[in-house]
């Protein structure tokens, strides 16, 4: 790059991912596709600091100008943050008569079965400032009861005196006909112009109440705050002299422009998990990997997902906030927008292990975390955890963490991993490899949950495994699962971040519809579409998505009569005029897809549809980097080292070659055991696995035998 | 015996040093994950896979997989009415239909509550697992089904005997070749209300019972059969260890308590019941003697129901990641008078088995009120609080069925109050969304509600009811309301008052005709009927409370501020939104 004339334009593309304890910025050169990556410490009580310090030094070190930044894209822990601190904006909800409670009664359940402490969430919202507003429609949309103005009107006037700062607005059955929200969306307006408002239909326009007013409820939340972030965030870009051109990751793994992202805040709560995902899709694609399932470890849980065509499987909902164990249903507060479909379990390198009063070894899901971290970082904490484990069996080069800059105490790992091997009466090897034993298997049932229990088999992937600690683990998920091959991504810390600069322009829009399959009316049908096609094609169209890179995705849900859960699936893409023949499209594609899922379906059950979608999309340019140069097989220059690694294949330690990745260039062969080391991770390749240095510069591992084949 | 512990409560812990796994350590941990994530899928498959909004949303279901000995191997569930579900009518079916009479490829079902089962609408799904041609276990299901025939809509009834509750399955053979043998559903499924319903979600238990039986034989390829044995024996003595390393670590002793439900739903008589709970070294025995003897109405429950509930209890005062299986069992045992309401023989109806159930729940806790104080919640709602109803839909012209169960207040603690409106103990059942209901039912809900100044007031205070409001419009309707604490609140623990009766109101807005706890009734079309769930009781004086906590709730509305100044003594001053310090002082003063 530093031939570049000075002065000369050199467009780029920026990614800045804020995470609780780094943020990241990954910056892709428009005209080489050349990616570069920098890493600073996060700073939690303003978290837009460090996106600026991140974004200065990245100028700075690149010689790069700010005002050649085409695309800003970032990722942010602000919503989640907001809603699990209960930092949230004061919000009215203004309710149907009647139901005042339904936000606090919520589901009705408990979080845990046999801890009688143990409470569901409180409300998002206290009692004291529910309202209710005489109304009421039928399940049709039918009004039963006449909007009383008036009514509105006086609790307009109530709200004016307690200094609300966001107010929603839930009737009943407002997906229905939401003409009764917004016609209190008006009214209110009319006594609190300022006060932004989020209508329930608006949002998400599907049946049962409380799953969208808790969706409704989290968006106005954040609406005042997410936008006092992303407005500072924009005051110091446009201060730094970048151009208007922020966009936010949403939960599903697209992006939106700051606009809207301050209108629907509730999109962003989960967005970090999802960039991860999205950069497993992007980069298995590269490779020529449509079937992936990605791995992302790190310090305190690891998430799987899948990947389908090159595109991560999506749920329609999710629970923010859930209180400390992962496990806990119904411990946070449902929100249905689409979201990456993730599987996470208290499995990361600083998960400690235990043993439980009946005498079994245990990993997870207590986690040291960064901070004091595991024993090896010698800050006192002192039980052993999957990173001391991983140093003890030398694994992990305590010289050569996060590039040398922690020097970790591999003596202080011993100890701890030796108080487990004492009670056990093990060698010290022995129990180090057991704690990554029961930490893999953990990690391998969340492997299979993505994929065997949504009716995926595992054979047909390949793993794409990036975090800190992916790349340790890999080899052993891939085994069990008999998933035939695995990518390491480059600079596996930061793969996440990459998703930022990948993830395409995304809207989702849903309105129930509730209709017996055959009874169908595809005029209907055409119509939301055609509404959804024009709402998404204005959004697409005011954040410049020229009109060749769109595209409009029709989805439905359905259920077998009777059922009360659905399946999303794509529209049959036959032609809509000839009815007859769509319908028995329709339900052909979705008893497959029943059948797929849970093993069974009968075409002779009467179907139906509960909820029609359209996602439109706005594609963006991609980065590419461009291939290495194949040069051959011998791996031996990358050699720095070697070691004495442990494998149970070999029965105990053995000598292992250990390798520089930042020194294997494209064709290079490694056979196992070896340990290949770069700056923020370590990949371990068993004995019984072979390594490929592919032209993208990716590690592809596979068992042995199908390497020499 | 200790010097400051005259009566021996305190006990030396039972293992003096660490238990030893009598296996390899990492193997038995990795084959523990593999069975539990078994056992889990099968729940997924069923709650995703099922018809009724009671199995889905509701979760009123159970899985589980057993060894060859018929012992629980792992189990998953959302409902602690299950516990002793899966782990005596699960092997007392297979035991009385023969497991030599099992072929790969069959399946039981069986709802028997005389058999071990526990109310008809539970029905079970048993399937061999067979590797190398040998049986190695079983997978199992028990899942409520929404009707299962008998007097009234919903397999909710005030019934005499069990033949008036709906059709009774002994262990029967449903399934040939991994297929529902037709005329024998066919058989069954004539016999209640909602036949296709009844066929999604048998489908959905057979579905999840083979998922099971899949990956359990894929465990055996990979662990052998001889591995997964010592596996399984090791399980039992694993659990076995902790559960009475942590019942060592309660005070031992003997303790008593009695309670009263309101009636029976035929008599006006109320059922007494009676439990004294024995601590001993590591186990603890429950004896129900003294408990009323079956009664000829649906207020009965079967030693299933009994062990349970009481189980939960102990469950709740150990670490709560014990496993679940005979290991844990084994150190809890129940006895009963046969013939009572808490252990009833044949022909006594067990329609209110729950609610029995439930109610030893809470008069376990208070037994041991005195002993674990700082443990233990006050008597929670108690009562399932049942809404079953059917009729002709007057749309479609079919017959239709539902059934909701209502959350209630829960028990105040030492430290915290009761919260409002949930579920206690063994049900944990979410309530199903109105407007879904809307959709699916010819029913109109018209309010859900907290009901305000319900909780019983304390220092800690016990959780509001809610009330729900159905109406029934353009047809005729035929209701069931099973509940109870009507005439009685649920008691409070140490000063702490009850909370308020449940009530149950004909057109609340008309002629608000009261009706007793148990009742079907044939509703006019347009009726309304009104559910209002009762508080949970109070912990510690009222006078007690933080003046703070009152004002709060006074301005959430869920208390008034005449009942804070009466009960509480506080005065809320509304202007300002804040207490009245000094009238709050001479009020407590003055009492």
């Amino acid at each position: 790059m530093s031939n570049t004339p000075v002065g000369a334009k050199r467009p780029f593309r920026l990614g800045i991912d804020t995470g609780g304890t780094f943020t990241d910025l990954v910056m892709m050169d428009e005209a080489s596709g050349e990616v570069t990556l920098v890493k600073i410490a996060s700073t939690p009580q303003d978290p837009s600091l460090a996106s600026l310090q991140v974004l200065h030094r990245c100028l700075q070190e690149q010689q790069a100008a700010a005002d050649d930044c085409i695309h800003l894209v970032h990722g942010t822990t602000v919503a989640t943050n907001t809603v699990i601190e209960g930092k949230g904006a004061k919000t009215a909800l203004l309710i149907t008569e009647g139901f005042r409670d339904v936000l606090e009664i919520g589901r009705q359940i408990r979080p845990r079965l046999y801890d009688v402490f143990c409470d569901k969430p409180l409300p998002l919202i206290p009692r004291r400032r529910c309202f209710e507003i005489p109304e009421r429609l039928d399940s049709q949309g039918e009004v039963l009861k006449s909007l009383d103005e008036e009514q509105v009107g006086n609790v307009a006037q109530l709200l004016q005196d307690q200094d609300i700062e966001s107010i929603v607005v839930c009737l009943l059955h407002a997906y229905a006909n939401p003409a009764h929200e917004r016609r209190v969306a008006r009214l209110v307006a009319q006594h609190l112009p300022d006060v932004p408002i989020t209508l329930s239909s608006d949002l998400c326009s599907e049946m049962r109440e409380y799953y969208r007013c808790s969706t409704a409820v989290v968006n106005a939340l954040l609406v005042p705050v997410v936008g006092r972030y992303v407005g500072r965030l924009e005051e110091s870009l446009q201060a730094a002299n970048v151009p208007d051109v922020l966009h936010l990751m949403t939960s599903s793994g697209g992006i939106i422009s700051s606009t809207i992202a301050r209108e629907r805040p509730v999109h962003l709560v989960e967005s970090g998990p999802a960039a991860g995902v999205i950069s497993a899709a992007h980069l298995g694609g590269l490779a020529g990997y449509t079937q992936v399932i990605s791995f992302d470890m790190g310090g305190t849980t690891a998430k799987l997902g899948l990947v389908e065509n090159e595109t991560p499987r999506i749920a329609q909902h999710f629970e923010v906030g859930r209180q400390a164990s992962i496990a806990d249903q119904a411990s946070g507060y449902p929100v249905r927008t689409p979201v990456v479909d993730l599987v996470e379990i208290g499995a990361g390198g600083g998960s400690i292990a235990w043993v439980d009063d009946g005498g079994a070894l245990r990993v997870g899901p207590r986690s040291a975390g960064a901070a004091p971290g595991p024993a090896c970082y010698g800050n006192g904490q002192l039980a052993p955890t999957v990173t001391d484990a991983n140093l003890v069996l030398g694994r992990i080069n305590p010289d050569n963490f996060l590039g040398g800059e922690k020097h970790l105490e591999a003596g202080l790992a011993a100890e701890a991993v030796q108080t487990l091997a004492d009670e056990f009466d093990m060698s010290l090897l022995e129990a180090a490899h057991g704690i990554i034993e029961i930490a893999n298997t953990n990690m391998t049932e969340a492997a299979r949950s993505v994929s065997v229990q949504r009716g995926f088999d595992p054979r047909e992937f390949t793993l794409v495994a990036f975090g800190g600690a992916g790349p340790l683990h890999a080899a052993a998920i891939a085994r069990e699962l008999q998933i035939p091959r695995i990518l390491i991504t480059p600079h596996p810390g930061v793969a996440s971040a990459l998703g930022l600069l990948v993830g395409d322009i995304k809207h989702d829009f849903v309105q129930s519809c509730l209709r017996p399959t055959q009874e169908i009316d595809t005029g209907e049908v055409e119509t939301i579409l055609e509404q959804f096609q024009q709402a998404g094609a204005a959004l697409l169209a005011s954040e410049h998505v020229a009109e060749t890179e769109r595209e409009y995705l029709p989805l439905v849900d359905m259920r077998f009569q009777g059922q009360s859960h659905e399946l999303t699936i794509p529209m049959p893409t036959c032609d809509r005029q000839n009815r007859e023949s769509w319908i028995s499209h329709l339900h052909a594609t979705f008893c497959q897809e029943h059948q797929r899922v849970y093993g069974f379906s009968d075409q002779r059950e009467q179907s139906e549809m509960v909820n029609v979608r359209l996602t439109a999309v706005g594609h963006i340019r991609r980065p590419s980097p461009p291939a290495l140069i194949d040069t051959g097989p011998d791996a031996f220059k990358a050699v720095t080292t070697r070691r004495d690694v442990y494998f149970t294949e070999t029965g105990g330690a053995i000598e292992c070659r250990i390798f520089d990745r930042e020194l294997l260039s494209a064709g290079n062969r490694i056979s196992g055991p070896a340990i290949i080391e770069e700056y923020d991770a370590t990949t371990v390749i068993p004995p019984d696995f072979r390594a490929l240095v592919d032209p993208k510069g990716n590690l592809l591992l596979e068992p042995s035998m199908n390497v020499t084949r | 015996m200790r010097k400051d512990d005259p009566e021996g409560t305190f006990k030396e812990p039972v293992h003096e040093s660490r238990p030893q796994l009598g296996m390899d350590p990492i193997r038995f941990e990795v084959m523990r994950s593999a069975f539990q994530s078994a056992a889990e899928e099968m729940a997924i498959a069923l709650r995703r896979a099922a018809y009724s909004t009671n199995i889905k949303t509701r979760a009123d279901f159970s899985c589980a997989l057993y060894d060859d000995h018929l012992r629980v191997v792992a189990q998953a569930f959302s409902q602690p009415i299950h516990l002793a579900s899966m782990v005596r009518m699960i092997p007392a079916a297979v035991r009385e239909y023969g497991p030599q009479n099992l072929q790969p490829g069959d399946g039981l079902a069986m709802n028997d509550p005389h058999l071990g089962a526990m109310h008809l609408n539970d029905v079970g799904i048993i399937v061999p697992l067979f590797h190398k041609e040998q049986c190695v276990g079983y997978a199992a299901n028990v899942a409520h089904h929404v009707d299962i025939g008998g007097l009234a809509p919903g397999g909710l009834c005030i019934s005499k005997d069990i033949y008036q509750e709906g059709v009774i399955i002994p262990p029967t053979k449903i399934l040939r070749d991994g297929q529902i043998i037709e005329n024998v559903f066919q058989l069954i499924a004539a016999n209640v209300r909602s036949p296709k319903q009844m066929g999604g979600d048998f489908r959905a238990q057979v579905a999840s019972a083979m998922l099971g039986g899949k990956r359990v034989t894929g465990l055996y390829d990979r662990f052998g059969n001889d591995d997964i044995q010592k596996f399984n024996n090791e399980l039992m003595e694993y659990t076995r260890r902790w559960t009475k390393s942590a019942i060592s670590k309660l005070p031992r002793g003997e303790y008593r308590a009695e309670c009263e439900l309101d009636d029976d739903g035929v008599t006006d008589r109320p059922i007494q019941l009676a439990v004294k709970i024995s601590i001993l070294d590591d186990e603890v025995h429950f004896d129900l003697t003294g408990s009323d003897p079956q009664r000829s109405s649906p207020l009965n429950a079967n030693l299933t129901y009994a062990y349970s509930a009481l189980s939960y209890v102990v469950r709740c005062m150990i670490d709560p990641d014990i496993p679940i299986n005979d290991g844990f069992y084994s150190q809890v045992h129940v006895s009963a008078p046969e013939g009572t309401v808490v252990n009833a023989k044949h022909p006594a109806g067990v329609m209110g088995g729950n609610d029995i159930a439930m109610r030893l729940c809470d008069l376990g806790f208070k037994a041991l009120s005195p002993a674990l104080p700082e443990k233990v919640p006050a008597c929670s709602k108690s009562v399932i609080c049942n809404m079953g109803c059917g009729g002709e839909d007057p749309h479609t012209g079919e017959y239709y069925t539902f059934m909701e169960t209502l959350a209630g207040g829960y028990g105040a603690r030492f430290s915290k109050d009761g919260t409002d409106a949930v579920q206690a103990h063994i049900q944990n059942t979410e309530n199903s969304a109105i407007e879904e209901t809307e959709n699916n039912y010819p029913l109109r809900i018209t309010r859900y509600e907290l009901v305000p100044d319900s909780e019983g007031a304390g220092r800690y205070r016990g959780g509001l009811g809610l009330r729900r409001d159905w109406q029934f419009p353009g047809h005729q309707a035929t209701l069931t309301v099973f509940s109870g604490h009507r005439k009685k609140g649920p008691w409070g623990l140490f000063g702490g008052q009850p909370g308020r009766p449940s009530s149950y109101t004909l057109n609340p807005d008309s002629e608000a005709r009261d009706l007793p706890s148990k009742i079907t009734l044939d509703l006019a079309p347009d009726d309304v009927v009104s559910y209002q769930t009762p508080g949970g009781g109070g912990y510690g004086s009222p006078l007690e409370r933080d003046p703070q906590n009152v004002l709060e709730d006074v301005l959430d509305g869920k208390i008034s501020s005449q009942r804070a100044r009466e009960i509480y003594g506080v005065v809320v001053n509304m202007a300002s939104q804040s207490v009245d310090l000094d009238a709050t002082r001479q009020c407590r003063l003055g009492g």
